[in-house]
């Protein structure tokens, strides 16, 4: 038997060549997997944490002032006028929204489908969901005339019987974008809970022991304990696939429930979520590369992940492409002169450039991603990353302000300029944003340990390194 | 059960008289409380203190407590409530209450019924009890109730600057009647305004007799007597010519509802001729039609300006002003040898015009067509030249009107009112007075009204002139240019007609009161008074004067009811003098006119017109009217230098380029605005803006032009530069496009297409959405309404809007609509609810560029709009039936009632601007700041930007309390007047107890746009009774809906306009411009097919 043991043919190696580029590079082991990452978040602050964070702040305290001048003088502060009633505030709001969509999309749907390189990414495109989605909430809060009645767009049972109007779009808005919001953050948070175990148990002071134990909620790292987990995180992901894409399909009604020409458009659900996920990942890749480079994670988030985002990227970037050239199609199609005209009046009137723009960001740029070399040259994709957002932004720009600009009676059109306050309450957001990340990345584990662990050869019980077979493997 | 209403309110239309019955009985209180004029309480107006605790009296609920952030913190505001110390008889507190007044215009007087809210006059309407039915005003009458609570009027009795107490002023007034009477008025000098009160000219008469030597001066910056005295000249046979001017005997009334072909030369009687709503209305009159089969009158229009009667007209010939005299020279020459009138020697009196006639050669064509017409219309055709053009022109005008059989019938002529009647008290004008003074012959200077300093002929220098008299004197409404310390010792303010008993004479000499409907609110005194006080006439009750002129005319022994009579109807039935008998002197007739010079870039013709808003400048504290867009150009706040494309593009100016104009070595600077339609090398150079002393509305807006006017040339002058200055100039335009693109928005034909098609407003309807198909989601009000009483609907007729802009003001009058000041308009932020939006088209072919995408900023450049068709179109909520902007507010906020009204909930609106997006026709106008609370100047201050109490006190008590005043935050809209609405069904529902018929008949009230509206052109009421006339016109051929593919079924619905061109005319455009724009976008409409698109049910 003995001989029959030894004459089992194992299969033949795997050529070099066709072996999958590993998720964690220079074969980490799992605690120095554990220190790099926990110590990104332990230790001395670090200068350049410093050099960013102070500007942050100082950029949400703008935004601050913003909204004080604006709620106590009034909407007219902004640029918005008639025709144009919503101006940067409903573009932002969407653009936000939008960078908010990678986050869930990696960490629930990407699960769902087992793609396992998510776990380099995930805890940091999750972080950066909520606090999009944050700043994206400020936007339809306060861009109402009177702020101090937003709680009628809730309903609640008051003794007048006031009940909010469930026909509006907007009020789809309000449930969609606060149950996204809900629903991304638990899953944020359980996803952490291991992990702030780890930081627990890591921590060397009393106050850190104290609260990373009060999150942790007791966490033992028990089979029980990841056998609940597991299921829980199967669910959240669950609940939170449809949420992906609903939340900006209803974002999207906000403009094809309307009978606005550029905006009663059935096209918009699927093209608001694909450019969603496209805007989401153009964020993810432009936090992503500096700070890889930064907190030397080059390990952990590897060409490959970048690689596969850029691919991500390209696919949406052209699903997008589609639907503008699609939207043109139908405009001339439908026959009707307004629908007609809003389309040429986008690529040929006044905000001709906006249009462009968005076509060259969005449309144009997006397809270097063919080329396997451009997604190798990080500093290449961290340009078009940027680029996709400012094209993302223009989407919005001319879905919104061009779509109003010229409508149906040639008597009201305008022209919408942005005022000063609009652009520096843009600018606040960027602020809060930056603040909350970078307090995120300097207090929290900001890969998920545990999952990525899960993911390296050692973990895996018949692979060579993994398991307790690997006696020279050293498991820290 | 049903409950009991406590005290149910009277009718809303009930006019009162302004002194009850016991009141008239002799008693000693009585005779005090005459004196007094008014109720006790009321007097001492200087007195701030007091003036509060008036107002405290009249406004049951007055806010007193501070408002805004600071001082009262977040409190609720304190209310005081006071009572009545004794409460009027008959007088149900929240009812208001209606007296007929009338508005003293320069030529004659416009009927009112003013509405006042707890004794504060509110709200201005048309008297359509007035014969005729001139239930429409003009804009300026409109907009007149603002004046009366600006708080820059003159508020205060002056002595060099110095305020002194109202006896003070008084005391002298009377030192200086007893001087006057002694030395009989020796060095006494009067400059007064034109007026038409007999009573004025009564006690005028009494200070002549009074003081023989002193002098009368007459001055009006816009003077339109120029036309009756061509009407004097031409008519009356013994009129003499004396000095250089013509005492008038006649007064020419047009009568356009009578007339088949209309020629306008250079007369811009839709808008800045006097008495222009009449003209309207007249005119309105002959465009009306009820079918295809009725007739309609053909107006021709040769003008320099691009005015609303040029926008009205069928045939518009372009020519700068000075070149009118020759196309009238020529089309003279036609008619009369078409139509020679007997016993003329033709060839000889046309041999004085043969020169200026040879110089309209180029436009012979159309003159010789244009006659032909008017010819053939012998009888029925009429000929008007406005006031700018010199007497020759007006005086071959009526010529021609004599020729064509006008007189008597389209042209009917008065004898004049009091003013100049009698070539012995005739008034002499400014530069006679200017002469007197500079001959040091002026102990005292009187002015009465008027604001010489501001408006004089520039070559008086008239601030000089004024100071040498040694004691100037004037009354005043406003301190303004003239009241300046330095060049008047003495200012007394001046009553708003609204506060002053007097009385005037209509165009046509209709007798009318001035009843005040409030006591002056800083204790000014009405001319009256002052001129009674000047006869030594103490004390001098302006009450009594018009009483005793009325005695005049009321018969004998019956006065008192007569006169209670005349305040109620607020005009003396039967009281306007007949038209005379007055043929053409043609023996007379020698109109001098010489052959035009020649126009270049380098000698370019100046033209100095009547502002559209502020008239000379009268207005220019006005908000309402200096925020009204001009009917034409759209621009507020402003004036600018009007001129053609081409001679822009000569000149290398674009619009908003400041450019100096030099006439004659004088020069003014402004910003050049390019007017589609305006003369090659005219400028168009409006009057009466760059006020300095205006007050915080007008001061500084825009330019004074005044500065180029001389003596010689008032109206248009030739041999003017321009030379760019390199700056620009802001302007704020509330409509940047010109054309409509083609839409089939404003939707015309001409007569004979309406003729052979008489439905062909509906088929430039769109294809889709298919008729018929039931919705998914049945509206739960469709139900309610056919069991409702009322369905309200809205028919526009653009065939007689005429776009005067009355309905604006007086929408902003009735719904308390704030002004936002120019920056915000600049922003698109009016808050107008009503709009009159204007569209020039003209023909594709001349249209060269292809692209309908091409920049704003181009259009001012293209060729297409040298001669642009113009067409206009009130714009305000359509009250949709299924309306695209309550299914997406969020809030519930805007929502349908189940009289088919879409309904605004403002304490409900949170602002998210949703539903102005989905508004098709965008007429949703938000709040952006705190429009009502702030100065227009702090609007972005925020809190911190208060405004001061004076402006409070009186900005409280202009607004209509039926009527909520808007915060910031909200949206707003056109309500199609509601609480008139509601008004109307309560007291219809009194009035119907327990008989059940609780539905308004038609007519018994209508929105404010549509009783302002001279031309009867906007026509609201239930649409559920088939007879009301709004059904009726909805029942009309021509009836359409703006945007009917959409399918929302707007309540308002207009009726198509009908063009009347001469095919003989050599411009004739076989369709209209903006049918020929349709068509090359969408095809030819005459192949559409109308059943195709079924319209939603109305």
């Amino acid at each position: 038997m003995a001989d029959a043991a030894t004459q089992l043919k194992l299969p033949p190696p795997v050529p070099p060549e066709l072996e999958r580029v590993p998720l964690v590079g220079n074969n980490r082991d799992l605690g120095w997997l554990s220190d790099k990452i926990a110590g990104i978040a332990e230790g001395k602050t670090p200068l350049w944490w410093w050099c960013a964070f102070v500007p942050s702040v100082l950029a949400a305290g703008l935004l601050g002032a913003m909204l004080v001048y604006q709620i106590s003088t009034g909407v007219g502060v902004w640029g918005n006028h008639h025709p144009t009633m919503w101006g940067w505030d409903i573009i932002n709001f969407v653009w936000w929204i939008g960078i908010g969509h990678a986050g869930t999309l990696i960490s629930a749907i990407l699960f769902l489908l087992r793609q396992r390189w998510r776990t380099g990414v995930n805890r940091a495109a999750e972080a950066m969901t909520i606090f999009a989605v944050i700043c994206a909430g400020i936007y339809p809060a306060i861009h109402v005339g009177r702020v101090w009645y937003d709680w009628f767009l809730f309903p609640i049972p008051t003794a007048n019987g006031n009940w909010p109007q469930f026909r509006s779009p907007l009020m789809w808005d309000v449930f969609a974008v606060s149950t996204y919001f809900t629903v991304s953050v638990l899953f944020w948070y359980m996803g952490l809970i291991p992990d702030l175990a780890v930081m627990r148990d890591r921590a060397r002071t009393r106050l850190r022991q104290f609260f990373y134990g009060l999150f942790a909620l007791g966490w033992t790292g028990s089979n029980r304990h990841w056998s609940n987990y597991e299921k829980a995180y199967l669910i959240f992901a669950g609940l939170s696939t449809p949420l992906v894409l609903s939340v900006h399909s209803i974002v999207s009604l906000d403009f094809a429930v309307s009978q606005l020409p550029g905006w009663h458009t059935t096209i918009f659900p699927p093209y608001f979520v694909a450019g969603a996920i496209f805007s989401g990942f153009g964020m993810v890749l432009t936090l992503l590369i500096p700070l890889r480079k930064i907190c030397r994670l080059e390990d952990i988030i590897t060409k490959r992940h970048i690689d596969v985002m850029c691919k991500v990227t390209l696919a949406t970037g052209s699903i997008v492409g589609y639907a503008y050239g699609m939207e043109f199609f139908i405009a001339w199609y439908s026959g009707s002169p307004y629908e007609r005209f809003a389309f040429l009046n986008r690529a040929l009137g006044p905000y001709w450039w906006g249009y462009w723009l968005m076509i060259f960001c969005n449309v144009v740029v997006p397809q270097l991603f063919w080329c396997k070399r451009i997604r190798e040259n990080l500093l290449v994709v961290f340009i078009i990353s940027i680029l996709v957002n400012i094209g993302m932004w223009f989407e919005r720009f001319v879905i919104i302000v061009i779509s109003l600009h010229r409508d149906f009676l040639p008597s009201n059109w305008g022209y919408f300029k942005p005022s000063w306050v609009d652009i520096a309450t843009y600018l606040g957001t960027f602020g809060l944003f930056f603040t909350l990340f970078l307090l995120f990345m300097r207090f929290l584990p900001m890969i998920a340990i545990s999952e990525v662990k899960g993911v390296t050869p050692q973990a895996d019980p018949h692979h060579p390194l993994g398991g307790a077979k690997a006696n020279g493997g050293s498991l820290g | 059960m049903k409950p009991t209403p406590p005290l149910p309110p009277e009718p809303a239309d009930g006019r009162k008289y302004w002194r009850s019955l016991d009141q008239l009985t002799e008693t000693a209180e009585f005779q005090q409380w005459m004196e007094r004029e008014f109720p006790e309480g009321a007097t001492e107006w200087h007195d701030p203190v007091s003036r509060r605790h008036f107002v405290k009296i009249m406004s049951a609920s007055f806010l007193l407590a501070g408002l805004g952030l600071a001082g009262s913190g977040c409190r609720r505001p304190e209310e005081k409530v006071m009572p009545f110390a004794v409460q009027p008889e008959g007088y149900v507190h929240g009812q208001p209450q209606y007296y007929a007044t009338a508005m003293p215009t320069r030529t004659g007087a416009i009927p009112l019924v003013v509405k006042a809210q707890e004794g504060r006059p509110v709200k201005i309407e048309g008297n359509d009890k007035f014969p005729g039915g001139h239930r429409g005003t003009d804009r300026y009458a409109q907009a007149s109730i603002l004046n009366l609570y600006d708080p820059d009027r003159a508020t205060r009795f002056v002595k060099n600057g110095q305020t002194v107490t109202r006896t003070e002023a008084l005391d002298f007034l009377e030192e200086l009647a007893r001087k006057f009477a002694g030395n009989r008025g020796a060095g006494l000098a009067f400059l007064i305004e034109p007026r038409t009160s007999p009573s004025f000219h009564r006690l005028r008469q009494v200070l002549q007799q009074k003081l023989p030597e002193s002098q009368w001066f007459l001055h009006e910056p816009v003077d339109t007597a120029p036309v009756n005295v061509a009407a004097t000249a031409a008519f009356d046979a013994e009129a003499q010519l004396i000095h250089d001017q013509w005492g008038h005997t006649r007064r020419p009334r047009y009568r356009l509802d009578k007339a088949a072909r209309i020629l306008a030369l250079d007369c811009d009687f839709i808008g800045d001729e006097d008495e222009s709503h009449t003209l309207i209305r007249d005119f309105a009159q002959g465009r009306k039609l009820s079918g295809p089969t009725d007739a309609m009158s053909r107006l021709y229009v040769v003008e320099s300006l691009m005015t609303l009667t040029g926008a009205q007209a069928d045939h518009r010939l372009r020519t700068p002003a000075s070149r009118v005299a020759a196309v009238t020279a020529r089309m003279a020459m036609e008619i009369l040898k078409l139509a020679p009138p007997a016993g003329v020697d033709v060839a000889a009196l046309t041999q004085r015009f043969a020169a200026a006639a040879d110089a309209a050669e180029g436009d012979a064509k159309w003159i010789a067509a244009c006659a032909r017409d008017l010819v053939e219309h012998k009888g029925r055709a009429v000929v008007l030249a406005g006031h700018r053009q010199p007497i020759a022109v007006q005086w071959l005008a009526h010529a021609m009107n004599a020729a064509l059989g006008a007189v008597g019938q389209t042209l009917e002529l008065y004898p004049a009112l009091s003013s100049g009647a009698n070539p012995a008290d005739r008034l002499l004008p400014l530069f006679s007075l200017a002469k007197w003074l500079n001959d040091g012959k002026a102990d005292t200077l009187v002015i009465l009204g008027g604001n010489p300093v501001f408006t004089a002929a520039a070559d008086l220098d008239w601030a000089k002139t004024q100071r040498q008299a040694r004691t100037v004197i004037r009354l005043g409404y406003y301190e303004d240019e003239t009241a300046a310390a330095k060049l008047c010792d003495w200012h007394f303010p001046l009553a708003h007609y609204l506060e002053s008993w007097g009385d005037a004479r209509t165009h046509d000499g209709t007798l009318v009161p001035v009843q005040p409907l409030i006591q002056p609110l800083f204790g000014g005194l009405t001319e009256l008074e002052f001129l009674a006080r000047l006869a030594g006439e103490t004390p001098a009750n302006p009450h009594e004067i018009v009483r005793e002129t009325f005695r005049r005319e009321a018969r004998p022994g019956n006065f008192e009811e007569e006169w209670k009579q005349f305040l109620y109807d607020g005009f003396r039935a039967d009281s306007a003098p007949k038209p005379v008998e007055s043929p053409f002197a043609w023996a007379k007739c020698r109109p001098e006119t010489k052959a035009p010079e020649t126009l270049s870039k380098e000698r370019l013709e100046v033209i100095f017109h009547r502002d559209y808003s502020l008239d000379d400048g009268r207005y220019a504290n006005n908000g309402w009217l200096q925020e009204l867009p001009d009917p034409i150009t759209k621009m507020v706040w402003d004036n600018a230098v009007l001129l053609s494309r081409q001679t822009a593009r000569e000149l290398g100016v674009k619009n908003g380029e400041v450019v100096e104009v030099s006439l004659n070595g004088r020069s003014v600077k402004g910003p050049v605005w390019i007017q589609p339609g305006m003369a090659d090398y005219s400028l168009g150079l409006a009057l009466g803006y760059g006020r300095e002393r205006a007050g915080r509305v007008g001061n500084r807006v825009g330019f004074n032009a005044y500065p180029l006017r001389s003596r010689e040339t008032p109206h248009f002058a030739v041999g003017a530069t321009v030379r760019p200055t390199g700056k620009t100039y802001p302007l704020a335009c509330t409509q940047d496009h010109w054309s409509m693109e083609g839409r089939p928005i404003v939707r015309e034909a001409n007569l004979e297409q309406f003729q052979k098609d008489p439905g062909f407003a509906k088929r430039l309807n769109m294809h889709e959405p298919p008729g018929g198909m039931r919705p998914l989601y049945p509206n739960p009000l469709e139900e309610k309404k056919q069991k409702a009483h009322h369905q309200w609907g809205m028919s526009i007729d653009l065939n007689t809007c005429v776009g005067c802009s009355a309905c604006v003001i007086a929408c902003q009058s009735e719904n308390n609509i704030p002004i936002v000041g120019k920056d915000q308009v600049k922003r698109g932020r009016e808050m107008h609810w009503l709009r009159i939006d204007r569209y020039y088209a003209s023909d594709p072919a001349r249209q060269k560029d292809k692209s309908v995408w091409r920049r704003e900023g181009r259009q001012q450049f293209e060729s297409w709009i040298d001669d642009p068709q113009t067409v206009m179109q009130p714009m305000m909520c359509q009250h949709c039936e299924s309306a695209p902007c309550e299914n997406v507010c969020p809030v519930n906020a805007t929502v349908h009632d189940e009289e088919g009204l879409n309904v605004m909930a403002y304490n409900r609106c949170v602002g998210t601007r949703y539903c102005s997006n989905n508004c098709p026709y965008k007429v949703r106008r938000f709040n952006y700041f705190d429009y009502n609370k702030r100065p227009i100047n702090a609007l972005y201050l925020g809190p911190l930007g208060k405004r001061k109490d004076d402006e409070w006190d009186l900005i409280k008590m202009l607004k209509n309390p039926d009527v909520t005043v808007r915060m910031r935050g909200v949206m707003e809209k056109c309500t199609f007047c509601i609480q008139r609405i509601e008004q109307a069904k309560i007291a219809q529902k009194v009035k119907a107890r327990d008989s059940g018929d609780v539905v308004v008949p038609d007519g018994t009230f209508t929105t404010a746009c549509a009783q302002a509206c001279p031309a009867d052109a906007i026509v609201f009421g239930n649409i559920a009774d088939p007879a009301s006339r709004v059904s009726q016109l909805k029942r009309q051929e021509r009836d359409y809906t703006v945007m009917e593919y959409l399918n929302i079924r707007p309540r308002t619905t207009y009726l198509a306009r009908v063009r009347n061109p001469n095919p003989a005319m050599p411009d004739y455009p076989a369709i209209p411009a903006t049918l020929s724009e349709y068509a090359t976008k969408s095809g030819d409409p005459s192949l559409h097919s109308p059943a195709d698109a079924a319209p939603g049910e109305h």
